[in-house]
């Protein structure tokens, strides 16, 4: 399998790290305890004293609070909130317990930011080992002002992809790693862990496999719904908005700027609005059953069960996702569709085919191609899709009285459900980690087997 | 004979237009649909959420007017602004995260490149509201979660997750030669002027798609808006105070107010698209061949 | 080299925030008048304009009856139902005093957010108030609230269709008229099954005794559930059909509370009635309905800097005169004793109704931690019954499954 394959290193280079502290002279072994030392001893002055700088606000963020958020990470806390009575005036005192929640984060905090200044002292090594060897062939150093002209082309991605990287670092990564922590303790609602918890190591884990237990039984009937709903929801999307935009994009249509806009109204409208919108006119006394009523399509007193049957409720859902999800692909796909190339067109019509072969065997491999890393995404994307199941059929029905899901539940809404309804936050932390080992070990092998990640640009 | 053969091929030509011109209206009615019907409760008389008949039967301009007027309840006006401003600005730096990501994964070759394209696509694996209280005392960590800060705050966190969204911005990018940008090398351009100077002027279709859907993003977020805002109203956003008015106290009185401020919402957003549907040029590719 | 401006930027603002933190704290004036910060959340409508802003009303009344405290109020908006939660969640960022609803006590106390009253404080609120309110916001013997008014449900219905003696039965009602009940609802559905004798962990504190929706007394109740649902007088309001019907006509009694008063009376003017629940008969014998009642009350916060000032407040705003003007304000009823011994408040229907709901034709709603698992199963089974999976067949395992989801926390 070409995930598992050596891995080629691509950009060899003499400056690696290893070689800094192996082979470096006296300046650079002195650049791994005093950052920077190296490149000022070399001449670069301004980059070895930002390095120094760095180096001092780390060592003072550890001593000040870094350290202490460390030390309490292996017991999260431990005081409760003190109360006492204090008989002046009359009023319940109370002392500041700790919060485990933050103490974990905190905690998760610090480390993210030691593994950052790790790599940074790691690249502060190479840079000082660089300049001692560019010294030593007595080759040009680069000056601070020249560091700052490469930004703009041959390192350009580290101009352009940092500030998204930091924003990432900060809103997805660091939060994310947490709630993978929370996933082995016991914040939770229950036995009143909410203020201080502990760390319990597998055994959410251990109750998620039980299928004896109504948790365990309730995930695997979700998974194998969530999965179902992603890849319909996905597939019936994609072609369907393909079509569209093949249809408005031909030469024969007339007023295509107005039929875009038709379907892009309809996103233009704010999901929570449509959705719950046509959730109301879909329950058994909503406008369209009375509408099928009048129209005598069905009995006085009948009502189609939009929400109410298992599988009625499924495909209804199916159906509406795609109203939701048609405009979307149909401005993603335009670009790409109009990107095909004229001439491979002209030559297959020159050749005698018609409109359906030339979709078939043209547009439809150019474009699984071109979108195959998309339409991973999408499908990934389907099975964390919230807002439709949540807005429109609220997980809706639920068969057994028993189960924390309904029928219509994905992972993900059943997710939200535990955690913000019930307050079960570190089950719901093991479900998202679930989710997602069986996502991504599925993703991955489909991205890296495809064509398009192993012969990127060569179409 | 020759005249009758293309007499029947545009024959075939008008009946096969008529046809797509005839399927694609059916597809916009059904999908223009509940937009009207949204447009016309909003025109309602009638109070209440429920309604028995299909269609309003009487029509009254009132609810706009209370929208703007009666700001006792739900300030309005303020929560437009608020989310116009958080929506304009977050959609300047997402556009600009994603075209640059996009840019620096398709044209050039870095070490981290891989892994920044794994590592993206793993992220999106997660169910994002997970992170919202993790995320929320990050912000109250760096002082952002009081007062006017949380605009800056909300305009962080929309835009901070964007540049994981790259994939069909890079795939657009992929289908442009490389030869464009080796000429341009050759002529002198650094990198940075060739994305500016070149590519992005090639990249209007995505660049529509991108600016839309990163504006939309502060118009229609109600779950972590909440979580952020908390009792600061008057930092609140357009999806905050439309979710309210659908609780049990409002409701009965404020539904068709809520489906007018829905029609209001959607105002921006139309607008922004029709502006930018000029930049879909078809036949875009004779530009790259040139 | 950016990624180490990150750290230095984090640090930076960490470091920042940690001595803003230290910076800021309370003094006293020179003169010995203490500076004192309180922040207060209450509903918009309590704060607007356009209803007389009668929290800054009453705060500043406060502010004046102490000169020893310079007080400089902030005012933030929350309504009762989430009050509770938002102040659990962050109880540093959140509101000195707030007014909550008290079904949410436990978010506060599992996040020891929420201050106790003893004391003189709480001699006072006794002093003035019923002992069954004073239940619903007392863990043990803690008193974590003070009450300003009674929060339940009960019925509204068409003096011109239903005469008094009519609307004290259900299915007489149903002979003469159409009846609206939420009846997918699961904080309305249950008041069934509790007249008919099921409890709800013992009293509704013993978390130990667990909730008994099971045996006769429950498998009678949801048969007659079934036949309610299919009379054709019958009509489940979900959605706000309940009060379009009234509108137009076809329905003419529902089930509701005070916040729907004012629409009603809109729509029924003089012919607006309103009273306390009706009994049902099941069996041949008549059941006494019974609503969940709770009550709202004004909670101290347990990080408050300013406690013995917030306390004072708290206190304040529950006692007779802020009630009387929120009543005369908002409409909101009072349950301090003192003033439902006036004649005037206490002739008011709508006064009648609500507190007579809450002495006789209630429980208290169970507040305990466990009491969470028990919405969703009863809200099931009223949908189950309305879509026909639930028949006379399966009445009695319907029940018992809906029992036995009530009891589980839904993970073992």
């Amino acid at each position: 399998m070409g995930v598992f394959k050596k891995r080629v290193n691509e950009f060899p280079t003499p400056y690696t790290c290893m070689n800094a502290i192996r082979k470096g002279g006296i300046e650079t072994k002195l650049s791994m305890i005093l950052m920077g030392f190296g490149n000022i001893v070399h001449g670069q002055l301004i980059k070895g004293l930002i390095y120094m700088a760095l180096e001092v606000v780390y060592v003072v963020f550890m001593v000040m609070t870094g350290a202490h958020c460390l030390a309490m990470l292996p017991s999260l806390g431990s005081v409760e909130q003190q109360e006492y009575w204090d008989e002046a005036t009359q009023v319940y005192m109370y002392t500041k317990g700790d919060q485990s929640v933050l103490i974990l984060l905190y905690g998760v905090a610090t480390i993210l930011i030691t593994v950052l200044m790790v790599l940074a002292w790691r690249g502060t090594l190479r840079s000082a080992y660089k300049a001692e060897c560019l010294a030593k062939e007595r080759r040009h150093i680069n000056s601070f002002a020249e560091d700052l002209k490469t930004l703009l082309h041959e390192n350009l991605q580290k101009l352009l992809m940092t500030p998204p990287m930091v924003l990432i670092s900060l809103f997805t990564i660091l939060p994310l790693i947490f709630m993978i922590c929370m996933a082995f303790t016991n914040y939770s609602k229950i036995d009143d862990h909410l203020m201080l918890f502990d760390w319990v190591g597998l055994d959410n884990f251990a109750a998620l496999f039980d299928s004896s237990s109504i948790l365990g039984s309730t995930f695997w009937s979700v998974l194998a719904w969530t999965l179902v709903w992603a890849f319909f929801a996905t597939f019936t999307n994609y072609i369907f908005g393909m079509i569209v935009s093949l249809l408005i994009n031909r030469k024969g249509t007339r007023g295509k700027a107005f039929w875009r806009f038709c379907f892009v109204l309809s996103c233009a409208m704010p999901m929570f609005v449509s959705l719950l919108i046509m959730r109301t006119m879909l329950q058994p006394e909503g406008a369209v059953n009375v509408l099928l009523r009048n129209l005598g399509l069905i009995a006085a007193d009948a009502s189609l069960p939009f929400f109410t049957d298992p599988t009625w409720a499924r495909v209804t859902v199916i159906i509406i996702n795609i109203w939701v999800g048609v405009p979307y692909t149909l401005l993603q796909l335009t670009g790409v569709l109009q990107n095909i190339p004229e001439d491979l067109y002209e030559a297959a019509r020159v050749d005698g085919a018609n409109a359906v072969q030339i979709f078939f065997k043209i547009t439809l491999p150019y474009m699984l191609y071109v979108t195959t890393p998309y339409l991973i995404t999408t499908f990934t994307g389907n099975v964390n899709n919230f807002n439709v199941i949540y807005l429109l059929s609220g997980g809706d029905p639920v068969t057994d009285l028993g189960a924390t899901a309904g029928k219509t539940d994905l992972l993900v809404t059943w997710l939200y459900k535990l955690t913000i309804d019930k307050q079960y936050y570190n089950i719901g932390a093991v479900i998202g980690i679930l989710t997602f080992i069986i996502l991504a070990i599925g993703a991955l092998i489909t991205y890296h087997n495809s064509r398009s990640y192993k012969e990127e640009g060569g179409f | 004979m020759a005249g009758q053969k293309i007499h029947s091929a545009k024959k075939k030509r008008f009946i096969t237009n008529s046809v797509v011109h005839i399927v694609l209206a059916v597809l916009a009615v059904i999908w223009v649909f509940p937009v009207i019907w949204v447009v016309l409760t909003s025109f309602r008389a009638e109070q209440g959420s429920y309604v028995s008949t299909f269609l309003p039967q009487s029509y009254t301009l009132d609810n706009y007017i209370r929208l703007f007027t009666d700001t006792s309840i739900l300030n309005f006006p303020q929560m437009f602004f608020n989310t116009l401003f958080i929506a304009i600005f977050s959609c300047i730096l997402s556009t600009f995260y994603v075209l640059s990501a996009s840019y620096c994964l398709s044209r050039l070759r870095f070490k981290m490149r891989k892994p920044y394209m794994n590592m993206a696509m793993i992220l999106g694996l997660f169910p994002g509201f997970m992170s919202m209280v993790a995320v929320y005392f990050i912000l109250k960590a760096l002082g952002l979660s009081e007062g006017n800060l949380i605009k800056l705050a909300l305009i962080l966190v929309y835009s901070g997750g964007a540049a994981l969204g790259f994939q069909i911005a890079k795939g657009f990018f992929d289908t442009i030669p490389f030869a464009v940008d080796e000429a341009a090398i050759l002529d002198g351009c650094t990198r940075w002027q060739i994305f500016t100077k070149i590519t992005l002027p090639l990249s209007k279709p995505i660049v529509v798609y991108t600016t839309l859907t990163a504006f939309m993003g502060p118009w229609v977020d109600f779950i972590f808006a909440k979580v952020i805002c908390r009792a600061n109203s008057d930092q609140y956003t357009i999806a905050i105070g439309l979710w309210r008015m659908l609780e049990k106290e409002y409701i009965d009185s404020w539904y068709t107010c809520f489906a007018a401020g829905a029609v209001l919402i959607s105002i921006p957003i139309a607008a922004l698209f029709l502006y930018m549907q000029r930049y879909y040029v078809d036949g875009l590719s004779g530009a790259v061949k040139g | 080299m950016r990624r180490r401006a990150v750290a230095l930027m984090l640090a930076a603002l960490m470091t920042a925030g940690l001595a803003v933190t230290g910076l800021t704290g309370c003094g006293s004036d020179a003169d010995g008048v203490e500076k004192v910060r309180l922040m207060v959340w209450s509903p918009t409508a309590d704060q607007s304009k356009d209803n007389g802003e009668w929290l800054q009303t009453c705060c500043e009344a406060f502010a004046d009856q102490h000169p020893e405290w310079d007080i400089d109020f902030v005012y933030g908006i929350m309504d009762e139902a989430s009050a509770s939660s938002q102040v659990g969640q962050d109880p540093d960022a959140s509101a000195d005093v707030f007014l909550y609803s008290n079904d949410g006590i436990a978010w506060l106390t599992d996040s020891k957010a929420a201050a106790k009253f003893g004391g003189k404080y709480r001699e006072e609120i006794e002093a003035t108030n019923s002992p069954e309110i004073l239940q619903s916001l007392m863990l043990g013997d803690d008193l974590y609230g003070v009450p300003y008014t009674t929060n339940t449900w009960y019925m509204f219905y068409d003096k011109s269709v239903f005469s008094e003696e009519d609307v004290k039965n259900l299915d007489t009602m149903l002979e003469k008229g159409v009846v609206s009940f939420p009846f997918t609802n699961s904080w309305y559905l249950p008041a069934f099954y509790v007249g008919n004798g099921c409890t709800l962990f013992g009293d509704g504190t013993d978390e130990s005794a667990g909730v008994d929706f099971t045996g006769d007394k429950a498998y009678e109740v949801t048969d007659y559930l079934i036949d309610l649902e299919s009379n054709p007088n019958f009509r489940i309001d979900q959605d706000g059909s309940g009060i379009a019907g009234l509108r137009d006509g076809s329905i003419n009694a529902m089930f509701t509370g005070s916040w729907d008063a004012n629409a009603i009376k809109e729509i029924l003017g003089d012919n607006m009635g309103v009273t306390s629940l009706p009994s049902f008969t099941l069996n041949g014998e008549e059941v006494q309905m019974k609503a969940y009642a709770g009550s709202k009350a004004v909670g101290v916060n347990s990080h408050s800097k300013y406690m013995e000032q917030a306390v004072a407040l708290a206190v304040y705003l529950g006692s007779a005169e802020v009630q009387r003007l929120h009543y005369e304000l908002l409409n909101v009823i009072p349950c301090n004793t003192e003033l439902l011994a006036d004649p005037a408040i206490s002739a008011d229907d709508l006064v009648i109704a609500q507190n007579d709901t809450f002495n006789y034709t209630s429980i208290l709603q169970p507040f305990v931690t466990q009491m969470n698992n028990c919405w969703t199963p009863v809200e099931n089974l009223g949908k189950g019954i309305r879509n026909g999976s639930v028949t006379h067949d399966n009445a009695q395992q319907q029940t018992d499954a809906m029992n036995e989801a009530m009891n589980s926390d839904g993970i073992s």
